[in-house]
C-alpha cells in the first residue's frame, strides 16, 4: 500500500530524530563537561565543597597554617597566622575563588579524583566522611615569622630556601592581607584598589632590575671567558658609547681585578666587562641562568625578562651591572644564588613537599629534581670566594654571621623612579651560608628604599640564615 | 517456576525496578517513609494486575501498556523524590489514568460514529478554548489553565487528542464534509467540492493552532502541527498542498522569530545561553549543569542537586533524570517512548481502515514527537518550549490525557492480534 | 545509609531499565521472525490456524500461524507435527484430519479437553468451518479456510 510506504517513511524520520537526541546527549556529556562544572553559576561544586572537610595545610615540621573548622554545620577556612601566608597559600573564598596554593591543590584538599568522579562514587561512601588531603609544605614557619618581622613595614619580598634540594624555606611579600574570608570579604574593595598592591605576590610576580646582584652571574661568565686575570683602571665614571657609568658616589678604585671589582661592586669595571663579553656570552649566560623561562611552580611564577632583540655596547654595559631593560623575580634571584652555593646546579623550587591523607598515609611526595646546570662547579666555587668577601671585606659586611662563613652580594638597583633623582632605589641581597656547605640561600629585596642593598637588605638577610643555621 | 521469574521477562523487570524505586524512597529521608511503600505496592499491584488483564483478555498490543508502566514509574519516582506531596499526587493521577485507560478503551470500541463526529470534536476544542479565554488563568506566560477548586487542569491536553480525531475524520471520507450524522455531499462540482472542503478543512486545522500560539502554547501549536504536516504527507497525495503547508510554517516561524519577542528570545537562548545566563539563560544553562554533573551513570537517586533547576518537575523533569540517572539513564528513557512509537508505528501500519489508521498514527506522533520536543528543548538540540513529557512530567491534565490516548491506541491495536476487525466498523467500508 | 543505597543502586536500577528494554525488544523480535517467516506460507485454499492470544503471555513457544495439512497432530511431544509445549496439553492432544473435502478435529484423549466455538469435542471427530475458534490448553486458535 502506498500510504504504508508514506508511513514508514514517517517512521523513519522519527528513528532519526530519536537517534539524533541520544547522540546529542552523548556528545555533550563527552565533550562539554568540563567547561559545565567550573561555570560560576553551577553551584554544585559549591554544595559538594560546602559538604566536604577541607584538608589542612602545614608548614614543614607540622604547624597549622590553614584549617577548615564547622560552624554550623558548614566548613569555614581559618588561617591562624593572617596575613603572614597570604601570599604562599592565598585564601578560599565563596565570593571571590580561589587563590595560589589554594586554587593549584584544590582537587588534594578536597579529594576530588578525575576516576570518582566519572564513576560517581566519593570518598565518603568508603569512609563515611567527607574529608579531603593535607598538604605539608616546605616552609618553616619559625623563619617566615621573622622574615616577616624584619621587613616589618618596608614593601618588598624575602625568599629562603635550600640550595641542594630547591625547597622554599620562607616567602614573605609584604605588603599581604588578611585572608581570613570575614576579613577579605570586609576588605575587598579597599585592597583591589590600594596603589600598593596587597595582592601582588610579590616574591614570585613583582619584576625588578637586579642590580650588582647580576654582577655573580657576570663574574661566573667573565671566569669561564678566561677573564680571571682581567684588570681594570676604576677612574670612578667611564664613558661608554655615550653613556656615563659610575660607581656609587662616583667613587674610584684605581686599579682593580675581577675579584676586586666584585668585592666593592663597581660599575666602571664591570660595564667594560660587559661590553667584553659581548651579545652572544651575555645572552648565553642569561638562557642558562633561566632569564626568559617558565619555571613551573606551586604558585604562578613570572618569568625574568631579557627582552633584548639586539644589543649595543650600552646595553651590555647595563646588563652586567644588572640595569637596562633586564627584570627578574626574588626567587629566581634566590634561585641564581642557590645555584652558585650547589656547585652550579639549579634546583626546582618546591613548596609543597607531600600530600597526606586524613590518616596520615602519604599519597604524593615531590622530590628534588635539577633544573639545569648555570655554570660549572670550578667557577662557582670561584665566584662562591668572591662573594665571602663580599661579606667579609665588601658591601656585604651587614650580612655577616658571627662564626659562620656568609656569601653574598649586595645590590641597589635604579628603577623608574629614581630617575627623577630621589632616593627611591630598590635595595637587594642575594646569598647563602655556610659557604664551604651551604644549608640556605637568601634573596631579599626591599623596594624603592632609598638605602643601599648593604645597609637596608644585607641585615635582614643575615638574621635569617643566622636563625635558621643556629637551630 | 524459574522460567517465570526469568530475567528476559519485561514484566519481571518492571516488578524490580518498582521494587527498587519505592525501596530507595523508603530510605531517602529520615524518619523513614512507610506510606511510600504501601503506595509503592498500590502502583505496582495496579500496574501488574492491569497488564495481565490485558494479556488475559487479549485486549490487543500487550507492549504499550507495558512500556508506558515503567516510564510512569521513573516519573513517579523522579517526583517523589523531589516533592513528597507532589509525588502522593502524581500516584494518585496515575491510578486515575489507569482507570481512564481501560475506560476509554472500552468507550472506544462502543462508540460506532466515531468517524462521523468531526464537528463535535471541533465544537467541543472550541469550547474549551474558550473557556480558557474566559475563565482561565496564566501560568508562567501561558494563558492555559483552568483553575477550580484548587485544582489545575490544561484544556489543551485534551484538545490534542480532539485534534486527531478531527483531522483522522477528514481523511475519511476527504470528498465529503460531514454534518453531524448525515452525509452532505457538495458535488456541484467535483474540483470546487474538493477545495472547498481542504480550505475548510485547513481553516480548522489553522484555527486550532491559531487559539494555541493566542493561549502563547508555542509547544503544543508545533506538535499540533507537525501531526497534521506528517498525516497530510501520508495520506494526501497532493504535493503542492504539502509544500504550501510546509511553507506557511516557515512563513509562520520566521514571522514569529521576528515579531514575538517572546519567540525571539527563545531562539536566541537556545543558540547561545550564556550570554545571559543570570537571566533569560538561566533555566537552560541550569539544565546543562545538571545533565553534565551526572555523567554516564548518574550522581545516583536522591545524591544530586535537581532542585537547583527551574521547573524542574515538569519542563525539565528529563534533567533532573540525566543528572541522577547519567545518561544511560537518559538514553534508556529516550528508548522506551521509542519503543512507544514503534508499537504505535506498526499498528498503524497494520490496520486497513483509513480513519482508525490516521487516529493511530497520529496518537503515535502525538507521542513521539512531544517527547522529541521537550527532551531536544531541555538539552539545548532544538529551541525550548514549554511542553510536558508524557508519563513523566508531574500533572493530572498530562497524564490522563496520555493514559486516554493510551487507551485508544490500545483499542485500535486489538486488531493487529485478533484478526477480526469489529463488524461494525467493517460494515462502514 | 541512604547514600550507599543509592550510590550502589544507580547502577542497579539502570541495569534493569536496559534488561525490561532488551526483553521487549527482544519479543518484538520474536513476533517479527516468525510473522515473516510464515509470510509466503499462506496459500489460498490451504486451512491454517491463526493463534488469538498473545504471545508473550506464554512462556512456552507457539507460532502465530500453523498450516495444515492432511493429517497433523498437536500436543506436547515432540513426535507431533504442531509442537506446543503448553503445560495444559497432553503429549498427544488433538488431530486435525482432511475427508471427503471437509476439516475435522478430533481429540485424542486430552486430560483437559478440546474446545470449538465453546463446545467440548468428545469422542468424534468435529467438522471445522471457516471462522470456527478452538481451544487446547491455554492456547486459542481461529480455523481459517479461504475455500
Amino acid at each position: 500500500m502506498q500510504k504504508n510506504n508514506k508511513i514508514i517513511h514517517v517512521l523513519i524520520l522519527m528513528c532519526t530524530i530519536f537517534f539524533s537526541l541520544m547522540a546529542y546527549l552523548t556528545y555533550f556529556q563527552l565533550f562539554t563537561g568540563k567547561k559545565m562544572e567550573s561555570n560560576a553559576f553551577n553551584r554544585r561544586q559549591q554544595l559538594k565543597e560546602d559538604d566536604t572537610k577541607r584538608g589542612d595545610i602545614y608548614d614543614r615540621n607540622g604547624v597549622v597554617l590553614a584549617e577548615s573548622t564547622n560552624i554550623k554545620g558548614k566548613w569555614q577556612r581559618k588561617y591562624p597566622y593572617g596575613s603572614l601566608y597570604s601570599h604562599v597559600i592565598g585564601y578560599n573564598s565563596e565570593i571571590y575563588g580561589r587563590a595560589l596554593i589554594e586554587q593549584k591543590y584544590n582537587s588534594y584538599l578536597l579529594d576530588i579524583n578525575e576516576l570518582k568522579s566519572v564513576m560517581g562514587i566519593s570518598n565518603s561512601l568508603l569512609k563515611g566522611e567527607k574529608v579531603g588531603n593535607n598538604l605539608y609544605l616546605t616552609i618553616d614557619n619559625k623563619l617566615q615569622k621573622l622574615a616577616n618581622e624584619l621587613l616589618g613595614a618596608k614593601k618588598g619580598a624575602v625568599v629562603a630556601m635550600n640550595p641542594k634540594t630547591g625547597e622554599i624555606l620562607a616567602m614573605v611579600s609584604k605588603p599581604g592581607f588578611d585572608p581570613n574570608n570575614s576579613a577579605l570579604t570586609e576588605k575587598w574593595k579597599e585592597l583591589v584598589d590600594s596603589e600598593d598592591s596587597p595582592f601582588l605576590p610579590r616574591a614570585v610576580q613583582g619584576l625588578y632590575a637586579p642590580g650588582s646582584t647580576f654582577k655573580v652571574a657576570v663574574a661566573a661568565l667573565a671566569l669561564e671567558q678566561d677573564m680571571e686575570d682581567i684588570v681594570f683602571d676604576d677612574k670612578g665614571i667611564i664613558n661608554i658609547d655615550g653613556k656615563n657609568f659610575s660607581n656609587s658616589n662616583k667613587k674610584a678604585y684605581g686599579k682593580l681585578g675581577l675579584e676586586k671589582a666584585l668585592v666593592v661592586s663597581s660599575n666602571v669595571a664591570f660595564s667594560q666587562i660587559g661590553v667584553k663579553l659581548g651579545e652572544k656570552n651575555l645572552r648565553d649566560m642569561a638562557n642558562r641562568i633561566g632569564m626568559e623561562k617558565s619555571i613551573s611552580f606551586d604558585i604562578p611564577l613570572s618569568k625574568s625578562v631579557f627582552p633584548y632583540e639586539s644589543m649595543e655596547k650600552t646595553d651590555m654595559a647595563a646588563v652586567a651591572i644588572g640595569q637596562g631593560k633586564m627584570l627578574v623575580t626574588p626567587l629566581h634571584m634566590a634561585m641564581l644564588a642557590s645555584s652558585i652555593g650547589n656547585n652550579g646546579v639549579m634546583m626546582k623550587p618546591i613548596l609543597v613537599s607531600r600530600v597526606v591523607d586524613a590518616e596520615g598515609k602519604e599519597l604524593k611526595k615531590w622530590n628534588p629534581e635539577k633544573l639545569g646546570n648555570t655554570f660549572t662547579a670550578d667557577t662557582t666555587k670561584k665566584v662562591k670566594n668572591m662573594m665571602v668577601k663580599v661579606v667579609k671585606e665588601g658591601t656585604g659586611r651587614s650580612a655577616a654571621v658571627k662564626g659562620i662563613t656568609v656569601a653574598g652580594k649586595t645590590g641597589t638597583a635604579e628603577n623608574e623612579q629614581t630617575i627623577n633623582g630621589a632616593n627611591k632605589e630598590h635595595a637587594w641581597f642575594i646569598g647563602f651560608a655556610p659557604a664551604e656547605n651551604p644549608q640556605i640561600a637568601v634573596a631579599v629585596i626591599v623596594e624603592y628604599s632609598g638605602g643601599s642593598g648593604g645597609t637596608i637588605s644585607a641585615p635582614i638577610a643575615g638574621k635569617i640564615m643566622k636563625d635558621y643555621l643556629d637551630r | 517456576m524459574m522460567k517465570l521469574l526469568s530475567l528476559k521477562r519485561p514484566v519481571n523487570m518492571l516488578v524490580l525496578a518498582n521494587i527498587l524505586a519505592f525501596g530507595l524512597l523508603y530510605y531517602y529521608k529520615k524518619p523513614y517513609d512507610k506510606m511510600v511503600l504501601i503506595e509503592g505496592l498500590i502502583v505496582t499491584g495496579l500496574i501488574c494486575l492491569s497488564y495481565f488483564f490485558i494479556i488475559k483478555k487479549n485486549m490487543g498490543d500487550g507492549y504499550l501498556f507495558l512500556v508506558v508502566s515503567m516510564l510512569s514509574s521513573l516519573g513517579v519516582l523522579m517526583i517523589y523524590r523531589l516533592d513528597q506531596d507532589r509525588g502522593f499526587k502524581q500516584i494518585l493521577w496515575l491510578v486515575i489514568g489507569i482507570g481512564l485507560f481501560f475506560m476509554s478503551y472500552y468507550l472506544y470500541g462502543k462508540v460506532k460514529i466515531k468517524d462521523k463526529l468531526m464537528f463535535y470534536y471541533y465544537a467541543a476544542s472550541i469550547f474549551l478554548f474558550m473557556t480558557t479565554l474566559v475563565i482561565g488563568s496564566s501560568i508562567n506566560g501561558s494563558r492555559n489553565w483552568i483553575l477550580i477548586g484548587g485544582y489545575s487542569f490544561q484544556p489543551s491536553e485534551i484538545i490534542k487528542i480532539l485534534f486527531v480525531l478531527t483531522i483522522a475524520c477528514y481523511f475519511k471520507n476527504s470528498e465529503q464534509i460531514i454534518f453531524n450524522s448525515k452525509s452532505v455531499n457538495l458535488k456541484w462540482k467535483l474540483d470546487n467540492t474538493k477545495i472547498i472542503s481542504k480550505i475548510a478543512f485547513f481553516l480548522m486545522v489553522y484555527s486550532y493552532i491559531g487559539f494555541l500560539v493566542m493561549q502563547r502554547e508555542w509547544g503544543t501549536a508545533l506538535l499540533l502541527f507537525l501531526i497534521f504536516f506528517m498525516v497530510l504527507y501520508v495520506f494526501d497525495n497532493d504535493i503542492k498542498l504539502l509544500l504550501l503547508n510546509g511553507a506557511i510554517a516557515a512563513i509562520g516561524g520566521i514571522g514569529g522569530y521576528f515579531f514575538v519577542h517572546h519567540i525571539k528570545i527563545r531562539v536566541q537562548m537556545w543558540l547561545d545561553p550564556w550570554a545571559d545566563i543570570a537571566g533569560k539563560g538561566y533555566q537552560i544553562t541550569q539544565s546543562m549543569f545538571a545533565i553534565s554533573a551526572g555523567g554516564f551513570f548518574g550522581r545516583g537517586i536522591g545524591l544530586g542537586d535537581p532542585y537547583l533547576i527551574p521547573e524542574v518537575k515538569t519542563d525539565f523533569i528529563f534533567s533532573a533524570i540525566c543528572e541522577e540517572m547519567g545518561v544511560f539513564g537518559g538514553i534508556a528513557v529516550i528508548l522506551l517512548y521509542f519503543l512507544l512509537v514503534y508499537r504505535g508505528f506498526k499498528i498503524a501500519l497494520y490496520i486497513k481502515d483509513l480513519f482508525k489508521k490516521t487516529v493511530a498514527l497520529g496518537i503515535t506522533l502525538m507521542f513521539g514527537f512531544q517527547t522529541f520536543i521537550i527532551i531536544g528543548g531541555v538539552i539545548k538540540l532544538i529551541p525550548l518550549t514549554g511542553i510536558t513529557l508524557p508519563f513523566i512530567s508531574y500533572g493530572g491534565s498530562s497524564l490522563v490525557s496520555g493514559f486516554i490516548a493510551l487507551g485508544i491506541l490500545q483499542a485500535l491495536s486489538k486488531e493487529c492480534y485478533s484478526g477480526e476487525e469489529d463488524v461494525s466498523d467493517a460494515e462502514e467500508q | 545509609m541512604f547514600e550507599i543505597l543509592s550510590s550502589l543502586l544507580k547502577y542497579l536500577f539502570v541495569t534493569v531499565i536496559y534488561l525490561f528494554i532488551y526483553g521487549v525488544i527482544r519479543l518484538i523480535y520474536l513476533d517479527i521472525k516468525s510473522a515473516s517467516g510464515q509470510k509466503f506460507e499462506i496459500k489460498k485454499n490451504i486451512p491454517y490456524l491463526k493463534l488469538i492470544n498473545i504471545r508473550e503471555q506464554f512462556d512456552f513457544k507457539v507460532e502465530e500461524i500453523y498450516m495444515l495439512g492432511k493429517d497433523v497432530d498437536m500436543g506436547r511431544s515432540a513426535k507431533n507435527k504442531i509442537i506446543i509445549r503448553d503445560p495444559y496439553m497432553s503429549t498427544k492432544h488433538a488431530r486435525f484430519t482432511y475427508k471427503d473435502g471437509k476439516y475435522f478435529i478430533e481429540d485424542l484423549g486430552s486430560t483437559n479437553g478440546t474446545f470449538i466455538n465453546g463446545r467440548d469435542v468428545k469422542g468424534t471427530a468435529m467438522p471445522l468451518k471457516d471462522g470456527d475458534k478452538i481451544r487446547v490448553g491455554q492456547v486459542d486458535f481461529l480455523f481459517v479456510h479461504g475455500g
